[in-house]
């Protein structure tokens, strides 16, 4: 299933950020000219504070918000010029999992896989796996509406899964899941990147970086502190100090 | 006590639904008040117009009371249907209920309070028909000082009966069955029961009240001094004691009906409150468990139903679903399209036997040489129709904080502004349709004059999804936290109303020129399909390129 999305690297990033900002209203410089390359056949873990600015690059990089300035390309092609191209090859788990809360889980499932365009024998096949795989099968015929948010959360993570991205972007993806989806979750998301592909996740839970990430970055206030590999960012601070030590200290150094 | 009560009613006015123009722009602000300042006036000058007109005839039978009987009816027709949607989602399913629950109030208090806020909105509608109405035939028949008294108090008094008759009706509804399981389907459902029964009981109350034979109408007729004010009375008997005590002001038999008009009224309040303080609770209780089945049996059949669909189709869809399983999307977009015959039917159900309106209308539908001002007309009323259709001029704002899912979909914007654009335009088929059928059916239109109409009055109900969508586009309320707001607090449904009714005043002033059927159909069809055509190419560049620049 990973096509020939790898090939087409050249040594180049899956993701590449250069120089972007985005500004709210006129006021809030939320992303400030930043730069970031995400390799593929990584996991990445994209940490900072509340308000740091995660989701709002991670919008950007979805083509859900627009850039101030600065160009973002997903396996070399532009967001903004190609931005068809660039949304098909991207599965984005959002923060919020309150969406079409009165469509059925299945219906969701079955829109998603026709917006991504999702032959019928694919379709099936997948979602009878992943519905096993996180415990949903019984509830597919409900409305998403009567979910909990730890199945509201799995239901957009098989939404995603259902058309197969070599590109994953997750805003926050364990927030409430139990521990076993959450441990599935992690599974799945390694294989991924094993098997060439990309994955980009926010996360509060440095427990979980530590252990999952090949590489972090740290923002701040809109701007990235460190981007590395734990290995890396262990040699640069002091050795042995755990990931959220040096968390808490780069963080607050800023204030 | 009472205090409270008012108290309560004040804060819930002032916390709650606005026409919401707090965040529109300044030309927003301007069409609504042009809205308010011309044509409601309009509007109410054309009533009493109407009613100085039917005035001068009915005096010379000595019948002019029944005009005040008819306001008084139509009026309290009109609190009650709309009343049944205000109580459902104003008793049960606001969501300050959650709050007020917890608060040391006796149940009669939330009611009462809540009564009192949707009396106020009712005002609100009934001042437009009731005002001029009233003031007419004041002036008209040089009535006394007392005459306005009355009528003032008699005007705020209009919603208590029917108010109260509705919120009896939905508070037993809510306490006998279980419905908390199914709050979306209890909202439709409930409402269409309220008025179902409402009209059952108006039919009774007709054939009670009317069942006489001609003769004896004619007796009564030549009686003269009003003899008829009583029979117009419709379901609500009260309105006879109102309209009695406007013409009577100057005589003690006056005094007395407005005694007894009054009486009832408040008599009726305080039988809902008592009543209330019963059976509010336990119908109220746990209705904000989002409600679900669960059918751990009935696993879902991939065979069936994972298949693939085209995207334009899927995407149509789920925007059809969306509007059909939200209750307040229904009521307004979806509902409202299948209730346009029974609102045209319900002024013939409260007719007498012996004045057939159906007749009358037949005959002037089936007039030769009419046929290309039928289809003009029917352009008017399709105009009518797709303009008060609040689906495509809410299109956008009903995504709400769910835009955002919209622009990483990997689906181009223009086909996701054509899906939207359908799913407008095949509800607003829906009304054109069944309004074919029934003057097919009721008035006896030629099946081929039908088909002609359908042919063709589908171009405005084009043009008008075209411009809701527009509007929708470029002034999209996504700021909201409950649905009411999307399309009952939006001001593009008033702006689409307008692109529809003035081209509609166009097209019947264009009836004054009575063209054949041919040229009817050539002048309609082509400046309606131009005129879609250009907005159609608005949409698929300026519309596209706007979609693209909101940001979710
Ligand atoms: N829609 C918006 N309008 C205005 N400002 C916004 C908006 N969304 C975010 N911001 C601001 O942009 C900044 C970055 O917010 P963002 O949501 O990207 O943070 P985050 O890193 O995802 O935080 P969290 O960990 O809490 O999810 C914050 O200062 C926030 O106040
Ligand atoms: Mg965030």
């Amino acid at each position: 299933m990973r096509d020939g999305l790898k090939t087409e690297r050249n040594g180049k990033g899956m993701i590449e950020l250069t120089n972007v900002s985005k500004i709210y209203g006129s006021m809030v410089k939320a992303v400030d000219n930043l730069n970031l390359v995400i390799p593929d056949g990584e996991i990445f873990g994209f940490l900072g504070p509340n308000g740091a600015g995660k989701t709002t690059t991670i919008k950007m990089i979805t083509g859900v918000l627009n850039p101030n300035s600065g160009t973002i390309r997903v396996n070399g092609k532009d967001i903004q010029r190609e931005p068809l191209e660039v949304k098909k090859q991207i599965g984005y788990v959002p923060d919020n999992p309150n969406i079409f809360l009165r469509l059925k889980g299945i219906e969701y499932l079955n829109f998603m896989a026709d917006m991504y365009d999702v032959s019928t024998d694919e379709r099936k096949e997948r979602v009878e796996s992943l519905a096993k795989r996180f415990g949903m099968a019984d509830v597919l015929n409900d409305r998403i509406q009567s979910y909990s948010h730890g199945m509201r959360q799995k239901i957009i993570i098989m939404g995603v899964l259902v058309h197969n991205p070599s590109v994953w972007i997750l805003d926050e993806p364990m927030t409430g899941l139990d521990p076993r989806s959450s441990f599935m979750l992690k599974e799945m998301m390694r294989e991924h990147a094993d098997s060439g592909n990309t994955v980009f996740f926010s996360t509060h839970i440095l427990d979980v970086a530590e252990k999952l990430c090949d590489r972090v970055a740290i923002i701040n206030k809109g701007q990235i502190l460190f981007c590395g590999t734990l290995e890396e960012m262990r040699e640069h601070f002091k050795k042995n100090a755990s990931l959220e030590n040096i968390f808490l200290e780069l963080t607050e150094s800023e204030e | 006590m009472k205090n409270k009560t008012l108290l309560l009613a004040k804060t819930l006015i002032k916390n709650g639904e606005g026409i919401g123009l707090k965040g529109s722009t300044a030309f927003a602000k301007a069409v609504v008040i042009l809205v308010f300042l011309i044509i409601i006036p309009m509007f109410m000058s054309g009533i009493a117009f109407v009613v100085a007109a039917l005035l001068g005839m009915l005096r010379q039978i000595g019948q002019e009371g029944i005009i005040l009987t008819w306001g008084l009816a139509i009026n309290s027709a009109v609190v009650f249907i709309f009343g049944i949607f205000y109580i459902i989602s104003t008793f049960y399913f606001s969501s300050d209920i959650e709050l007020l629950l917890p608060l040391p109030l006796k149940p009669r208090q939330i009611i009462g309070a809540k009564f009192i806020v949707v009396a106020v909105y009712e005002y609100l509608t009934t001042a437009v028909v009731f005002v001029p109405m009233w003031l007419t035939y004041g002036i008209k028949m040089g009535s006394g000082l007392l005459y306005y008294v009355y009528g003032l108090i008699i005007f705020l008094l209009i919603p208590f009966v029917p108010l109260t008759a509705a919120s009896i009706l939905i508070m037993l509804i809510m306490r006998f069955f279980n419905l908390s399981r199914h709050k979306d389907t209890v909202k439709v459902v409930g409402g269409m029961l309220g008025i179902f029964i409402g009209l059952g009981i108006n039919v009774v109350v007709q054939n009670v009240t009317t069942g006489m034979s001609q003769e004896q109408v004619m007796e009564l007729i030549q009686k003269g001094n009003n003899s008829l004010i009583g029979l117009a009375a419709g379901i609500f008997p009260t309105t006879r004691w109102g309209a009695e005590a406007l013409v009577f002001h100057a005589q003690l038999s006056g005094f007395i009906s407005f005694l007894l008009y009054t009486g009832f009224s408040i008599l009726f309040y305080y039988a809902l409150l008592w009543l209330g303080e019963l059976i509010y609770l336990r119908g109220v209780i746990g209705l904000s468990e989002a409600g679900s089945r669960r059918n751990r049996t009935k696993q879902v059949q991939l065979e069936k139903t994972a298949v693939k669909g085209s995207v334009i189709r899927t995407y149509t869809l789920v925007e059809l679903k969306l509007l059909f399983r939200t209750p307040i999307y229904f009521i307004n977009c979806v509902m409202i399209n299948f209730l346009y015959p029974v609102f045209f039917l319900f002024p013939l159900l409260v007719q007498n036997e012996e004045v057939s309106i159906i007749q009358e209308l037949s005959k002037a539908l089936n007039k030769p040489g009419t046929e290309g001002m039928i289809l003009a007309g029917s352009f008017a009323l399709a105009l009518f129709l797709g303009g008060t259709n609040a689906t495509t001029a809410t299109a956008i704002s009903r995504e709400g904080q769910e835009l955002f899912v919209k622009k990483y979909l990997p689906v181009s914007y223009r086909q996701q502004l054509t899906a939207k654009l359908l799913s407008g335009f095949i509800l607003g088929l829906v009304a054109i349709i069944m309004m074919v059928l029934f003057a097919v059916i009721v008035f006896n239109l030629e099946w081929w004059l039908g088909l002609i109409i359908l042919a063709t009055a589908w171009l405005p109900i084009l043009y008008t999804s075209l411009t809701g969508l527009l509007i929708d586009l470029y002034n999209p309320k996504l700021d909201w936290d409950n649905e009411q707001k999307a399309v009952k607090q939006n001001v593009n449904v008033v702006y689409n109303m307008l692109a529809g009714i003035l081209p509609a005043g166009l097209t019947i002033a264009f009836i004054g020129f009575a063209f054949n059927l041919v040229w009817a159909i050539i002048v309609l069809v082509g400046f309606y399909g131009l005129l879609s055509f250009i907005l159609a190419k608005l949409l698929y560049t300026i519309g596209v390129k706007r979609f693209c620049m909101l940001e979710g």
